[in-house]
Formats: structure tokens, C-alpha cells, sequence
């Protein structure tokens, strides 16, 4: 997986003075700093945006850096949010609810949720598929409960909106007729 | 001829609509802004009265007056607040200006500063989170994501200068206790510009959507509630959204004035009128912030 540490770009990019993500020429700058950094590993599936070192962030970086990039490089690859705080994630949601989209983010404490446009049942997939549940423990019955082929529809649609990678079955094989 | 100004006695976000009425139309006249019985001015009234003076400067016959207050304390308040560093830049100022330096301390988060460019916002943003970050949580009661959600509002209230005001302005972060009004301490976010308002700069996107009913009012109620922008870009519009999410949030207050009109976001403690039209027009945009210390549950 591609790591994209964002205080490094944006210390190469736009100053090494600032330490915060905001203002909207700020996240215009870094943006383009992560599609240079894309460009040079266009072969990994999946890119790691890391918000660790990141103290604050607006809405309008949030817009340029999550929003904008999602919408123009999402189709091609999976994006993980790494290291985001609860107030990151206050500037990140409503951005990605404008847009109708939707990404996967990992906390400071490792704890993985969805952000964005999604509905509630695929939040439950989500947290099934990444809660370190020992299998047949209680926790692992109450995890997951929806009807019978809803979860499915949910996990396409996770992964038709973004969030999650293609189901390798779904793609077809080399030289197969399309 | 030289007109005058009374500046009120009690400057602050209440008694504004008496000054810009006193105001009035500042192109014709020389202008003498008389703060010499002024007693006590808010952040709101003091980066207002820079905006006043700008607007002056720039379209009036000569540089406008201003007197300074003649309370030593209250002139001393002023200088400690910044503004004086400024009004220089706009006012001939008669009356003895005390020489302080503009100083952050318990009270004054951040002193009058300019907001010109992105640079400008990243420094207001850097240097005021760690000194909020202590008087939000430890004297306010707000909890700890309440500091970055104070700093992500101070950086969308300073861009929208940046972007839509097409001049520079200030902004202005004070802490202090609201005694008479409300019982409890406050923070407040005072930004104001003397640029072309929320009308003029939403028009070429937004005015067609409203047709005859396009106003100053219409104007601030498209931005504040529907995210509307001057860029056609979907994600553009959504600070002030964001603004009014994070006073929500903290029981807060959200008041914005451009042009004739002023729309807020009332909280329970508060006795304002959510959209108020047919005022007095006033150069720019004057946005209000207000965060309380959070009642005990």
C-alpha cells in the first residue's frame, strides 16, 4: 500500500512554516502534491492518506484534499484515511455528503469507520467486516444482523461507491470474451 | 464640510445599527468619527469601526477624523486590542493614543489583525489554537474536539474575506466575562471587511434562482442555509455551514451583516432576531461569533 504522508507534502509543497490544513489554495497545493505522488505508483490499488501528523483541518482543505481528489481519482483506486481525528472527520463528512461519496477511515486508535454518503446498513457491513471479533464469541453474533441478501447489496455497494475494492470474482479474466 | 459620527458610548454588535445609521451615506462629507466619550467597545465594534474608516478613506472626499477615546483605560483597551496599529492606516487620529503594543493576554486571544491572503489565515489559525485551546476547555467547559472545531470556524470566517470580500479585513478573538447579558464567560469571533457583501458577491450564480426577491437578505440566507457560492464549483459554499454546525453544537451565536440585512443563528440565552432587513447599508460583511461557557449538566 502507497503511504501519503500529508504534513510531508504539504511542508514540500506549500511551506515548511505551516502545520495546519487550511485554506483552499493550501488544499489545492497539497492535492496536486498527492495525484504527483499517485502518478508515480500508478500500479497500487489501494493509497493510504495519512492524517497522522496533521493538527487541523477545514472545511475547505477537507474539499480540495479528500473531496476533489475522491471525485477525480476514486474510480481508479481504493483510498484509506489513516490517523484521523474526530474533528478531521467533522470537516471530512459533510464534505463527502455534498458529494456523495464516501471513504473508509482509520483512527489514531486503529478503530475503522465509514464516512460520508452512506446508509446505515453499510456502516454495519463495514464494522462486521473490520472489528477484531473472536469468531463465536456473543460479540460476533450481534455484529451483523440484516436480512437475508441485503448484506450483499450493501458490500456492492460499497464497493461500487469507493469505499471497498472490487470483488476479484466480478472482474473478468484475461482473454475471456466482454 | 466635515460630518459627524458618534461612535455609541457602549460599542458592540447591539448598538452597531446606531452607528451605521450615523454613518449614513460616507461618500459625500469629510467624516469625524468621535469615540472621545466612548466607554467600552467589542471586538465587533472595533473591527466595524475600521471597516467604517476604510470605506471612508477610499470613497469619501478626504481621510476621515477620529477621536480617541478620552478614558485613558478604555484608549488603553483599544491599543492593547490592536486597534490603533490599523485605524492609523485609515483615520487622522486626534486625541492622545496610548503606546501599547498589541498583546495577546488572559483576555485578548488575538489582537486586531488583517486578513489579506492565505497567508494571513494560517498565522490567525496557528497562533490563536494553543491560547483558545486552554480557556475553551478549562474555563468554557467545552470538551477537547470543541478547540479544533473553534479553529476550523475562525479559518472559514477569515477565507471568506479572502475570497468573497475583494479587499482585506480584520478579524479580532477576545475571551471575556459576559456579566449583564448572560452571567457567564464568553469567546468571541468578531471579522469584518469593507468589501463589495454577500449580494454583490453571489449575484452572477445566485440571483437569477430568486428572481425580484434577490436582496442582501436572500443573499446571506442562500449562504448560510442552501452553501450557495460564487463559484459554480459544488464543493465551494460550505464554511458558513460549518460555522453555524459548530454554534449550533456549543449553544452559540452566528450573526451575519451585510449590505441592509442581518441574519443569525439565535441560541436559547439570546434575544436576536434571526433575519432583519431594511437596515441601514453598510459596507462589507461583519460576521459575529459567539461560544459560551457551557451550563453544568
Amino acid at each position: 500500500m502507497q503511504l501519503i504522508d500529508l504534513k510531508a507534502i504539504l511542508q514540500h509543497t506549500v511551506s515548511s512554516a505551516y502545520g495546519d490544513l487550511v485554506t483552499r489554495p493550501t488544499g489545492k497545493a497539497v492535492r496536486d502534491g498527492i495525484e504527483a505522488a499517485l502518478d508515480d505508483l500508478e500500479t497500487e490499488p489501494v493509497a493510504v492518506i495519512d492524517f497522522s501528523t496533521v493538527r487541523l483541518l477545514d472545511y475547505s482543505c477537507a474539499d480540495e484534499i479528500v473531496g476533489k481528489l475522491l471525485l477525480e481519482r476514486g474510480g481508479a483506486r481504493v483510498f484509506l484515511l489513516q490517523g484521523v481525528t474526530a474533528s478531521h472527520c467533522e470537516a471530512i463528512e459533510p464534505v463527502l455528503r455534498r458529494h456523495k461519496l464516501a471513504a473508509i477511515a482509520r483512527d489514531r486508535e486503529g478503530r475503522v469507520r465509514m464516512l460520508g454518503d452512506v446508509p446505515e446498513g453499510a456502516r454495519k457491513v463495514l464494522s462486521a467486516l473490520t472489528d477484531r471479533v473472536e469468531p463465536g464469541s456473543p460479540a460476533d453474533n450481534d455484529a451483523l444482523v440484516l436480512p437475508g441478501g441485503t448484506a450483499k447489496e450493501l458490500l456492492q455497494l460499497l464497493q461500487s461507491s469507493g469505499p471497498l475494492p472490487p470483488d476479484p470474482a466480478d472482474k473478468p479474466s484475461a482473454g475471456a470474451p466482454e | 464640510m466635515t460630518r459627524v459620527v458618534n461612535v455609541p458610548g457602549h460599542f458592540d454588535d447591539r448598538s452597531f445599527e446606531q452607528f451605521a445609521k450615523a454613518c449614513g451615506d460616507m461618500t459625500d462629507d469629510r467624516l469625524l468619527f468621535d469615540a472621545h466619550a466612548t466607554q467600552w467597545a467589542s471586538p465587533f465594534g472595533l473591527v466595524g469601526l475600521l471597516a467604517a474608516g476604510q470605506w471612508a478613506a477610499e470613497h469619501g472626499p478626504e481621510r476621515p477624523l477620529l477621536t480617541v477615546p478620552s478614558d485613558r483605560d478604555v484608549a488603553h483597551y483599544w491599543g492593547r486590542a490592536g486597534f490603533f496599529a490599523h485605524a492609523a492606516d485609515w483615520y487622522e487620529l486626534h486625541g492622545k493614543v496610548p503606546r501599547v503594543t498589541p498583546a495577546t493576554s488572559s483576555d485578548v486571544l488575538l489582537a486586531i489583525t488583517p486578513v489579506r491572503g492565505t497567508d494571513d489565515v494560517h498565522g490567525v489559525v496557528e497562533s490563536v489554537q494553543e491560547r483558545s485551546a486552554a480557556i475553551l476547555s478549562s474555563e468554557l467547559g467545552l470538551e477537547a474536539t470543541a478547540t479544533m472545531g473553534f479553529a476550523m470556524a475562525l479559518s472559514e470566517a477569515c477565507q471568506n474575506i479572502v475570497e468573497h470580500a475583494g479587499t482585506s479585513g480584520w478579524v479580532a478573538v477576545q475571551a471575556y466575562h459576559w456579566r449583564r447579558r448572560l452571567g457567564r464567560r464568553v469567546v468571541v469571533i468578531a471579522v469584518a471587511d469593507a468589501g463589495i457583501g454577500f449580494r454583490r458577491s453571489l449575484e452572477a450564480t445566485q440571483a437569477s434562482r430568486f428572481g425580484d426577491r434577490w436582496s442582501d437578505a436572500t443573499a446571506l440566507e442562500a449562504a448560510l442555509f442552501q452553501g450557495a457560492s460564487r463559484f459554480r464549483d459544488p464543493g465551494r459554499g460550505q464554511g458558513l455551514g460549518g460555522i453555524a454546525r459548530y454554534v449550533n453544537r456549543w449553544s452559540g451565536k452566528l450573526a451575519v451583516r451585510s449590505g441592509a440585512a442581518r441574519i443569525s443563528i439565535v441560541p436559547s440565552w439570546d434575544d436576536d432576531q434571526p433575519l432583519t432587513e431594511g437596515l441601514t447599508l453598510f459596507p462589507g460583511s461583519q460576521v459575529l461569533m459567539i461560544v459560551p461557557a457551557q451550563e453544568a449538566q
